[in-house]
């Protein structure tokens, strides 16, 4: 049993693939059930928006959980993106088929956003910590006021999206919304765990940790860092094009640092450093929301912002306390599940063969758990790579 | 590992998935109606929030005032946009999937544009009681307003000026909202066009600082024109008279409500308006004793009567076009309704205006109203 | 010169707001995104307190009535959800403070309605072309900073603050009750938004559940700009901040991108001096 057991791991990596999965199962599903016309209007809306609420999450993950940058201003990235690839949109939209249009406008959008995404870099390079917080949210501000004065973008009456209208025509027979928004969601996957998983990605999380130490190694600060804002800034306006196909006009208002706020809210509760996380809190906070949005109407509206408040608080205090950490760990998915597969295959871990590869493709451990597992006595029998901390006790 | 939790994940997801699914399966099971379903999307958190709330309380006392009467039914289901217009689309879907058959269309103007572009596709009728920009209507069959559009009340105000003969003017405006700037850009090519020069001043909602330096700016002027909603108004015209202005302050159905605000305030007020909530007019008299008694003593504004006229315009539009059968596809309800509205002989005359007809393009024809105070 | 005076009063406000901002920074290392709403509950305790009377009296128990219940309000916030996170990442920390801010702002908007309200909380009068309120404004906010800095400087609770910003755990060792001084800091900080938001409703006589968020951000601005953590840095930061807005606002043609010279003028003084203008030089360890 042990050994097959132990071939099975040798030879099954489908854990690697479990994001990819995560998203292509709810994409094939639903293609499916979409062409076999049992879906209502509103799922395929709510694909859309969990979809680009994914893209953003996972890219600005990049930025604050993988580079260790605090950023207020993805909003801002999705503006320029938003605004510039539908501009590139209205002037193709009766030139060429639908979807080639999207392309387009999400291609140009990318860059659009990538260019000023290089811009923001270029202070991080300077500033640390709360600083470039201020200095991304202050960006993202100046961009959208920009944005809301300029006549050619449609000032503070919005632009006007021709696609979102030209699709809405075509609805019976185009493809749905959703499916491209998921096809970016798994190229941006691809891109991104690739990314991290090569020596790039160890680069930008050893700058992440020690970026003196980094340098010392002989990485390129300057460039990483830039590199890591420029591509997440690309995914943000690739999600704004997304975006200005689900509503027409787009408006400046939108864009606030609220928004901002809401992605990293996603990130920091799907765990910082993890893919994984960060597509599945960024499926069910725009879940809750969704589902807060149409359940509460009418008198209860102002209720949803305080169940979404609390909800928010209590989630954060009961992921973060210390106080509650026997608590967590009791409940915690990730022990059970060791502690059920050690009953059931009577599994002991042997302190000498590392068991659980640190390079995992998303979850790179963080400074702590790193510090913590340098710190255990290996020497101990009992050692536990998942639970290091049990044996200081 | 982990493969465990893995597994767990995966079916977690699984299940999840399902649900969602069934979620979506079941909601195609019809039951039968009892009313016609009346749908409306607007801002009922956020900034904008009592634009929508004023909407929804409008339309539910006028819907009760309907029902109350036996014969005619309707129900009314209001989502909350927050006035953006994703949401407003998202919430079209979700009061489609209700089984919306008319609707009011989104309350703020980027909403109702988004709102109404997709119930156009599907042939759904909407009127909207105040998104005011002409993109709300603009190439739609099935899109009408009953407000004033904000490109009208822009000109018509600078004619106005004109007509009067001030000597000095001066415009203020809201760079952040789709209303004001408008209203502010017909204005400003209209007194272009006239030529008539004037001082420019504006400032951005968001901000919520104070208009110190805007009002000594236009503190000498005779007429200050103000195309922004009332609660800026009143805060704009008491630093105003603060910097010693003793102009009059000239503004748009906005202002509608203001007068409670400004007790204090000796300027004379003028402002073009539908609904003035202190008329002698026995229908706008009912209304308001109505609205009280319904909210706790709330004073009606524009946006609650346009509402209320807006769902009493489907009712004498349904009755008249003689369709009884709650069960009728949204789109035969509205071609139904439709075909009445823009027939020669029908007008209708509520809270909001005096024989109020519809063209083709959407828009409401009726005579604007300057009232005036002090 | 109007503009100026104009500036100067619109500064002062966000000094006193920032003040809140960077106390709360420098000693319990977290920005606390919710202040700006702290503001917003007291000009509803003004409104509140105002309905039932509007003479002289009444308006001396507003002050007093909106400083209490702000003060206890910042309190219960640290105790309730910050407390708990106290070793956790800064960033949770944050994400807690933007929850308590939309709780804040969804209770007021369930108890007093989306609509705004007008206060009428203002001292009419003017003397040479300056409104009486904002040389209130600039004469109590300049007492409220000297007097603060004194306190910080020159009393021993101030000391343990100093102590507590500088090291925590060292302040620990050295006898400072850590969690005492930090319910301290919000306790002051609330305070200071009271006032703030006394001053504000002078100028704005008007309430509406989302009236913090804004001059809240922009004092959250004004305190990176004077180098967070900094009581002088605050208010200058502020008072400039103010000035620039005034001053932006008085030319038509800029004036609807005052937003983006703001903060752009941030942009510009951080990347001058990383750390703001009157900030501490961090120096980097391995």
């Amino acid at each position: 049993m042990r050994e097959y057991f132990a071939n099975v791991k040798q030879s099954f990596k489908l854990k690697h693939y479990v994001n990819y999965i995560i998203v292509l199962l709810p994409l094939i599903l639903f293609t499916i059930l979409h062409y076999a016309g049992a879906l209502n209007r509103s799922t395929p809306t709510l694909l859309v928006q969990i979809g680009y609420s994914m893209i953003l999450a996972v890219s600005l993950n990049l930025v604050v959980g993988f580079l260790g940058e605090l950023s207020l201003g993805h909003a801002g990235f999705m503006c320029v993106g938003a605004y510039l690839g539908s501009l590139v949109c209205n002037g193709l939209v009766d030139k060429l088929p639908l979807m080639i249009v999207l392309v387009i406008g999400m291609i140009v959008g990318g860059i659009a956003a990538a260019v000023f995404g290089f811009i923001v870099g270029l202070p991080a390079l300077r500033l640390r910590g709360d600083y470039l917080a201020i200095v991304t949210l202050a960006f993202g501000e100046i961009i959208r006021n920009i944005c809301k004065n300029l006549e050619f973008l449609g000032g503070a009456k919005g632009l006007e999206t021709k696609w979102y209208s030209a699709f809405l025509a075509a609805r019976n027979t185009a493809m749905p919304l959703f499916i491209p928004t998921f096809l970016v969601g798994l190229l941006m996957l691809a891109l991104i765990q690739n990314l991290i998983r090569s020596k790039h990605g160890r680069a930008i999380t050893a700058i992440r940790d020690n970026e003196i130490a980094a340098k010392a190694m002989g990485i390129n600060v300057t460039y990483y860092k830039l590199f890591v804002f420029v591509i997440s800034a690309f995914f943000a306006g690739m999600a704004g094009v997304i975006y200005a196909g689900t509503a027409s006009p787009i408006q400046y208002s939108f864009f606030s640092y609220n928004y901002s706020i809401e992605i990293l809210v996603m990130v920091v509760l799907g765990g910082m450093g993890s893919i994984r996380g960060s597509i599945l809190s960024a499926a069910l906070i725009t879940y809750i929301n969704f589902v807060l949005k149409s359940n509460l109407s009418g008198d209860m509206a102002a209720v949803k912002t305080l169940v979404y408040a609390l909800i928010l608080i209590l989630m954060v205090i009961y992921k973060n306390a210390p106080a509650l950490k026997p608590v967590r760990e009791r409940f915690n998915l990730k022990l059970l599940g060791v502690a059920i597969r050690e009953k059931l295959f009577k599994i002991s871990h042997d302190a000498a063969t590392v068991t659980d590869d640190a390079g995992e493709w998303d979850e790179i451990p963080t400074k702590i758990i790193t510090d913590e597992v340098l710190s255990t006595d290996l020497a101990l029998s009992n050692y536990n790579p998942d639970k290091p901390d049990t044996n200081n006790k | 590992m982990k493969k465990v939790l893995k597994k767990m994940v995966a079916a977690a997801m699984a299940v999840t998935m399902m649900a969602t699914a069934a979620f979506a399966l079941s909601s195609c099971g019809k039951t039968k109606n009892e009313s016609f379903k009346l749908g409306v999307s607007g801002p009922l958190t956020g900034d904008a929030a009592s634009y929508g709330q004023s909407v929804q309380n409008g339309a539910k006392l006028a819907i009760k005032h309907v029902n109350a009467k036996g014969g005619l039914q309707l129900s009314l289901s209001m989502l909350d946009d927050m006035g953006t217009p994703e949401q407003a689309a998202a919430n079209y879907d979700l009061l489609y999937d209700e089984g919306m058959q008319l609707s009011l269309g989104g309350v703020t103007s980027g909403a109702g544009e988004a709102f109404a572009k997709k119930a156009n596709v599907d042939s759904i009728l909407c009127m909207t009681p105040s998104g005011s920009a002409d993109r709300v209507i603009d190439n739609m069959d099935y899109s009408f307003r009953l407000c004033f559009g904000d490109p009208d009340q822009g000109a018509l105000a600078a004619d106005e000026i004109k007509a009067k003969g001030y000597a000095k003017v001066g415009a203020m405006y809201d760079t952040s909202d789709t209303y004001s700037s408008g209203i502010y850009d017909a204005f400003k090519a209209r007194m272009e066009e006239l030529g008539i020069a004037y001082v420019e001043q504006s400032f951005d909602k968001e901000n919520k600082t104070d208009f110190t330096t805007q009002a000594g700016a236009l503190a000498d002027c005779d007429v200050i024109f103000m195309p922004f909603y009332y609660n800026e108004a009143q805060l704009f015209m008491k630093a105003a008279v603060s910097k010693g202005c003793d102009g009059v302050f000239f503004g748009c159905d906005g202002f509608d409500g203001i007068a409670s605000y400004i007790s204090d305030i000796t300027n004379k007020v003028m402002y073009i308006t539908p609904f003035d909530v202190n008329s002698e007019e026995q229908a706008v008299k009912d209304f308001v004793a109505a609205y009280k008694a319904e909210y706790n003593g709330a004073e009606p504004d524009q946006f609650a009567a346009d509402a209320y006229d807006v769902v009493m315009v489907f009712a004498k539009a349904l009755e008249q076009a003689g369709v009884t059968d709650y069960d009728l596809s949204a789109k035969e309800v509205s071609d139904a309704v439709k075909a009445v509205i823009l027939s020669a002989d029908f007008s209708y005359t509520g809270l909001t205006g005096n024989g109020m007809k519809w063209t083709a393009d959407g828009k409401c024809a009726k005579a604007p109203k300057i009232v005036e105070f002090n | 010169m109007s503009t100026l005076i104009d500036g100067l009063s619109l500064g002062a406000i966000y000094a006193l707001i920032a003040l809140g901002y960077t106390m709360v920074y420098g000693i319990a290392k977290m920005l606390n995104f919710a202040h700006g709403d702290v503001i917003m509950v007291g000009a509803y305790t003004v409104f509140t307190t105002l309905m039932m009377g509007n003479g002289i009296w009444a308006k001396i128990l507003a002050v007093v009535v909106t400083v209490v219940v702000c003060t206890v309000l910042g309190v219960c916030v640290e105790k309730c959800a910050y407390r708990p996170l106290r070793g956790a990442s800064p960033l949770a920390v944050l994400i807690t403070a933007i929850g308590v801010s939309y709780l804040l702002q969804g209770v007021a908007q369930i108890s007093f309605g989306a609509k705004s309200h007008p206060v009428d909380f203002t001292i009419k009068g003017s003397v040479g072309g300056i409104n009486y309120h904002t040389i209130v404004t600039l004469i109590v906010a300049t007492v409220i900073m000297v007097s603060l800095t004194l306190f910080v400087n020159f009393t021993r609770t101030g000391r343990a603050m100093v102590a507590v910003s500088e090291d925590r755990a060292a302040a620990q060792l050295m006898g400072v009750n850590v969690n005492r001084i930090i319910m301290l800091t919000f306790a002051i900080g609330s305070a200071l938004a009271a006032c703030a938001s006394l001053f504000y409703l002078m100028q704005i006589p008007s309430v509406s559940p989302t009236l913090g968020s804004m001059p809240g951000i922009k004092a959250f601005t004004a305190a990176v700009i004077g180098g967070i953590g900094s009581i002088p840095g605050a208010m200058i930061g502020g008072v400039v901040l103010g000035v620039i807005e005034k001053l932006a606002l008085s030319i038509p043609v800029i004036a609807p991108y005052t937003t983006a010279i703001e903060f752009s003028f941030l942009i510009i003084v951080l990347l001058v001096k990383p750390t703001g203008l009157l900030g501490k030089k961090r120096r980097e360890k391995v």
